[in-house]
C-alpha cells in the first residue's frame, strides 16, 4: 500500500435520507436501502422466531405429563414440523441475512449492496415463502406434519395428503430462490464494492464468514430446490422419484435433502461465528488473535460441510463404509480450533463485560457442548445408540440455540446502538442473558440423558410407565424461562426504541468501519472513511498515537524486533 | 466481580451431561457401543473441561479493571501455536476415528450361521415379525404389542423393511437401532447376553401414532425358545 492511500471522503445529497420523500411504510415497502431491508429481514425474522418459539412451548407444555392433555397428535406433528421449518428456514438463516444486509455494505466500505432492487425482491420472497408455508395452518388439512426435513413417502401425497404438505414446498422453495439471489448478492458485493485499501485480509472477519455461507448457500440451496420440485411432481403429477414401487428411492431424498441440510448448518452457525469474532476483539481491547488462520479455518469448514451430509443417515443402512464418519470427525477440527482463537484474544486483554460480551461468553460454552456431543454422533455406533433421540434433540440445540441464538442477541446488544442509534438498558440485557442461559440449560441439558434412556423424538407422548417424565418436566419449566428471558428482551427492546440513552457513532470503542459514520449511519453510509491500513481502521485512527508512540518505543527497546513490527501493520 | 461467579458455574456445569450414562447393554454388540461410548465421553469430558476452563480463566483473570483505560498489549499471532493447536486436535480426532471404525465393524458383523434369522416389518403403526424357516409371524394389534421371544447367547439376525412409511426399529438396552426404509432390507446383527424383557419402539417419525409402536421381546435360554417358537408354529397352523 502506498502513503498515497489516505483518507477517502464521500458525501451524500443532502436530500437522500428518504428516498423520493417517501416515509413510515411506504417507505419500508418500496425501499432498496440496504440498511431499510436489513432492519425488514431482522424484524420478520424475529417475528418467526417468536411464532416458532411459541410452538415450542406449547410441545413443551404437551410433553410434561403423559398423556395427550393440550394438543391432539396431528396438531403436535404440525407444530414440531413448523417449528424446526421456521427455525433454521425462516428465522435463523434470514436474522444472519439481515445482519448482513445492514452491515456488509458498511464492513467493506460502501454506499450499498451491488443489486439493491435484487436485494429487495429477496426480503419480499423470503417473507412470502415463510408466510405460504405457515398457511398451511389455514387449510382443512393443516399444516404441514412430516418433520422439517420432509422425509417420503410420509410427504408423499399417499401418507401426506392435504395442501399443508404443497405450501410448505412452496413456501421453502420460495425462500431457496431468496437466499440464493442474497448470496450472489453479497458475493458480489464483497469482491466488488470494497473501500480503497479494503484488501482481501483487511476485510471483518463477519464478512469473510458471509462470503462463505454465500458460496455454500450458491452451492446448496439449488439442490433443496431441485429436491422439492421432484418432491412436489411426485405429489401432484404421479412422479416416482422417490417411490421404490416405480423403481424411485426414499433414500435418495435423504441424500438430497442432506446434501442441502448440512451445509445449512454451517449456514446457520457461520454467520454467528463472525459475530462474536467481531464482539470479543473489540470487548477486549485487542485485535483478533490469528486473524490469517481463522479464515483458513472458515475456509476449511466451507470445504468440508460438503463431504459429511451422509452422517444423517448411518442407521439408514444405506451409508456402511466410515467415510462420512471420518469427514465428520475431522470438520471438528477447523471448528474447534476457532475457541483457541477466541480465548487467545481475550488472554491478556482488558475485558469489559457489557452485555454483547456476556452473549458471546454464552456462546463459547454452549456451542462448546454442542460441539463435544457432535464428535459422539459422528461417531457410527454412538450414532447407532442416539439417533433419532433426545440426545440429538439436545445437541442441535445447543449447537444453534446456545450457538447461533446467543449470537443473535450478542448482535442485536452490540449493533442495535448503530441500526436505531440508541442503547439498550443493561440491567434488562444482563436479566435477559441469566434467565436464558438458565432457562436453556435447564430445558436442553436433560434432553442428553433422556436421549440416552431412549426417548426418541418426535413423540407426542410417552407412557407413564418409561421413566421420561421428570426430564420432561424439568425440560418444559425450563422452555417457560427462556420465554420469560424474551419477555424482557421485548420489553428492553421497546424501551431502547422509545428512550434509550443515544448511542452515538461509536458506543463500544469498535473496530470496523460501521463506527466511522453516524448512529444510523445516512442514506448512502459514510460522509468520510478513515484510512484502511488494516483490519481494525477505526481503531488505528482512534489511537494512531498511541500506537506510534508504541512502537517507537519498542524500536528504541530492541532495534531487532522487526518481526513483531511487521505483525502488528499487517493487516 | 459480582458475575465471575456464576458464569464459571455455568461453565462448568455441563460436565455432568458428559457423565450422564448410556443404559447398561443387554448384547454383546450394545456392549461394544458402550465401551466406546465411555472411550469418548472420559476424552470429551478432559477436553471440555480443558477449553472451558482457559475461557473461565480469561474471564475471570483479564476482566478490566475499574478506570484502567490504557491498551493492553497488542499482539497478533502466533505460527507455531496455531500449527500446535491445529496439529493436537488432529490427532485426536483420528484417534476416535480408528476407535470407532473398529467398533462398527464388529458391531455390523453377522454370524454365518445364526440361530434365528428374524424378518421385520414395520408399518403404520406396528410391527410383524416373520420367522426365517418357520412358519411363525407375529403381528401387533391395537393396544397388543407384538410379543416376540429370542435365544440367550446365540446369534440372531433381523432383517428389516417396511411396507409404508419409514420407521426405526430400536431397543434402548441394545444399543444399536436400524431404519426400516420401504425398498430396502437392512439387517441387524444382535447376540442377546442377558435374559429379559426388553421394549423396543419406533424411532423414526412415521405419523400419527409414531409414538405407539411399542413390541416386547423376551430373551429366553435356546431349549425355552425353541419350545416357544413350535408352540407357536402349531398353535398358528390350528388357527
Amino acid at each position: 500500500m502506498s502513503a498515497v492511500d489516505t483518507t477517502v471522503e464521500r458525501t451524500s445529497p443532502p436530500d437522500d435520507l428518504h428516498e423520493g420523500g417517501r416515509t413510515g411504510l411506504l417507505d419500508y415497502a418500496t425501499t432498496t436501502d440496504h440498511k431499510k431491508i436489513g432492519i425488514l429481514y431482522i424484524y420478520a425474522s424475529m417475528f418467526f422466531f417468536f411464532v416458532a418459539g411459541l410452538l415450542a412451548l406449547f410441545m413443551r407444555a404437551e410433553l410434561a405429563e403423559p398423556g395427550l392433555q393440550i394438543l391432539d397428535n396431528q396438531t403436535y406433528n404440525e407444530f414440531f414440523t413448523m417449528h424446526g421449518t421456521a427455525m433454521m428456514l425462516f428465522f435463523i438463516v434470514p436474522l444472519a441475512i439481515g445482519f448482513a444486509n445492514y452491515f456488509i455494505p458498511l464492513h467493506v466500505g460502501a454506499p450499498d449492496v451491488a443489486y439493491p432492487r435484487v436485494n429487495a425482491l429477496t426480503f419480499w420472497l423470503f417473507l412470502l415463502g415463510g408466510l405460504t408455508a405457515f398457511s398451511g395452518f389455514f387449510t382443512s388439512g393443516g399444516a404441514a406434519a412430516f418433520g422439517w426435513t420432509g422425509y417420503v413417502p410420509l410427504s408423499d401425497s399417499t401418507y401426506s395428503p392435504g395442501a399443508g404438505g404443497d405450501l410448505w414446498i412452496v413456501g421453502l422453495a420460495l425462500t431457496g430462490v431468496s437466499g440464493t439471489l442474497g448470496a450472489v448478492n453479497f458475493v458480489a458485493t464483497i469482491f466488488g464494492m470494497r473501500a480503497p485499501g479494503m484488501t482481501m485480509f483487511r476485510l471483518p472477519i463477519f464478512v469473510w464468514n458471509m462470503l462463505v455461507v454465500s458460496a455454500l448457500i450458491l452451492f446448496t440451496f439449488p439442490v433443496l430446490t431441485a429436491a422439492l420440485a421432484m418432491l412436489f411432481i411426485d405429489r401432484n403429477f404421479g412422479g416416482g422419484f422417490f417411490d421404490p414401487a416405480q423403481g424411485g428411492d426414499p433414500i435418495l431424498w435423504q441424500h438430497l435433502f442432506w446434501f442441502f441440510g448440512h451445509p445449512e448448518v454451517y449456514i446457520a452457525i457461520l454467520p454467528f461465528f463472525g459475530v462474536i469474532t467481531e464482539i470479543i476483539p473489540v470487548f477486549s481491547r485487542k485485535p483478533l488473535f490469528g486473524y490469517r488462520g481463522f479464515v483458513l479455518a472458515t475456509l476449511l469448514i466451507g470445504a468440508y460441510s460438503f463431504s459429511v451430509w451422509a452422517h444423517h443417515m448411518f442407521t439408514t443402512g444405506a451409508v456402511d463404509g466410515p467415510f462420512f464418519s471420518a469427514t465428520s470427525m475431522l470438520i471438528a477440527v477447523p471448528t474447534g480450533i476457532k475457541f483457541f482463537n477466541w480465548i487467545s484474544t481475550m488472554w491478556r486483554g482488558k475485558i469489559r463485560f457489557a452485555s454483547p460480551m456476556l452473549f458471546s461468553m454464552g456462546f463459547l460454552f454452549m456451542f462448546l457442548m454442542g460441539g463435544v456431543t457432535g464428535v459422539f454422533l459422528a461417531s457410527p455406533p454412538i450414532d447407532f445408540a442416539t439417533h433419532d433421540t433426545y440426545y440429538v434433540v439436545a445437541h442441535f440445540h445447543y449447537v444453534l440455540f446456545g450457538g447461533s441464538v446467543f449470537a443473535v442477541f450478542a448482535g442485536l446488544y452490540y449493533w442495535g446502538p448503530k441500526i436505531w442509534g440508541r442503547m439498550f438498558d443493561e440491567r434488562l440485557a444482563r436479566i435477559h442473558f441469566w434467565l436464558m442461559l438458565v432457562g436453556f440449560n435447564l430445558t436442553f441439558f436433560p434432553m442428553h440423558q433422556l436421549g440416552l434412556d431412549g426417548m426418541p423424538r418426535r413423540y407426542a407422548d410417552y407412557s407413564a410407565e418409561s421413566g421420561w417424565q421428570p426430564l420432561n418436566v424439568v425440560a418444559t419449566v425450563g422452555a417457560f424461562i427462556t420465554a420469560l428471558a424474551m419477555v424482557v428482551f421485548v420489553v428492553n427492546f421497546v424501551k431502547m426504541r422509545r428512550s434509550g440513552a443515544p448511542a452515538g457513532d461509536d458506543p463500544w470503542g469498535g473496530y470496523t468501519l460501521e463506527w466511522a459514520t453516524s448512529s444510523p449511519p445516512p442514506h448512502h453510509n459514510f460522509t468520510r472513511l478513515p484510512r484502511i491500513r488494516s483490519e481494525r481502521p477505526v481503531f488505528d485512527e482512534k489511537h494512531a498515537e498511541e500506537l506510534e508512540a508504541r512502537s517507537n518505543r519498542e524500536n528504541r527497546k530492541s532495534g531487532t524486533d522487526e518481526r513483531r513490527n511487521t505483525e502488528d501493520r499487517r493487516g | 466481580m459480582r458475575i465471575r461467579r456464576p458464569i464459571v458455574a455455568a461453565g462448568c456445569c455441563p460436565v455432568i451431561a458428559l457423565a450422564s450414562c448410556a443404559p447398561q447393554p443387554a448384547n454383546s454388540q450394545g456392549a461394544e457401543v458402550k465401551t466406546l461410548y465411555d472411550i469418548f465421553t472420559i476424552i470429551a469430558a478432559v477436553i471440555f473441561v480443558i477449553v472451558a476452563g482457559l475461557i473461565a480463566w480469561s474471564i475471570v483473570r483479564y476482566r478490566a479493571k475499574p478506570g484502567d483505560n490504557e491498551l493492553p498489549d497488542q499482539f497478533h499471532s502466533n505460527v507455531k501455536l496455531e500449527i500446535l493447536w491445529f496439529a493436537i486436535p488432529t490427532f485426536i480426532v483420528i484417534g476416535l476415528f480408528v476407535v470407532s471404525a473398529i467398533a462398527l465393524g464388529t458391531v455390523n458383523d453377522e454370524a454365518d450361521d445364526p440361530a434365528a434369522v428374524v424378518n421385520v416389518q414395520g408399518f403404520q403403526w406396528g410391527w410383524r415379525f416373520d420367522y426365517e424357516g418357520s412358519d411363525v409371524s407375529i403381528i401387533s394389534r391395537p393396544d397388543e404389542p407384538a410379543q416376540i421371544s429370542l435365544p440367550v447367547g446365540e446369534p440372531v439376525t433381523f432383517v428389516i423393511t417396511s411396507n409404508d412409511v419409514q420407521h426405526s426399529f430400536y431397543i434402548k438396552e441394545f444399543l444399536v437401532k436400524r431404519d426400516a426404509v420401504p425398498g430396502r432390507e437392512n439387517r441387524l446383527p444382535v447376540t442377546i447376553q442377558e435374559e429379559g424383557t426388553y421394549g423396543g419402539v419406533c424411532a423414526e417419525f412415521c405419523g400419527l401414532l409414531h409414538y405407539d409402536m411399542p413390541f416386547i421381546i423376551n430373551a429366553v435360554p435356546v431349549d425355552e425358545y425353541e419350545t416357544w417358537l413350535e408352540d407357536q408354529a402349531s398353535e398358528q397352523a390350528s388357527d
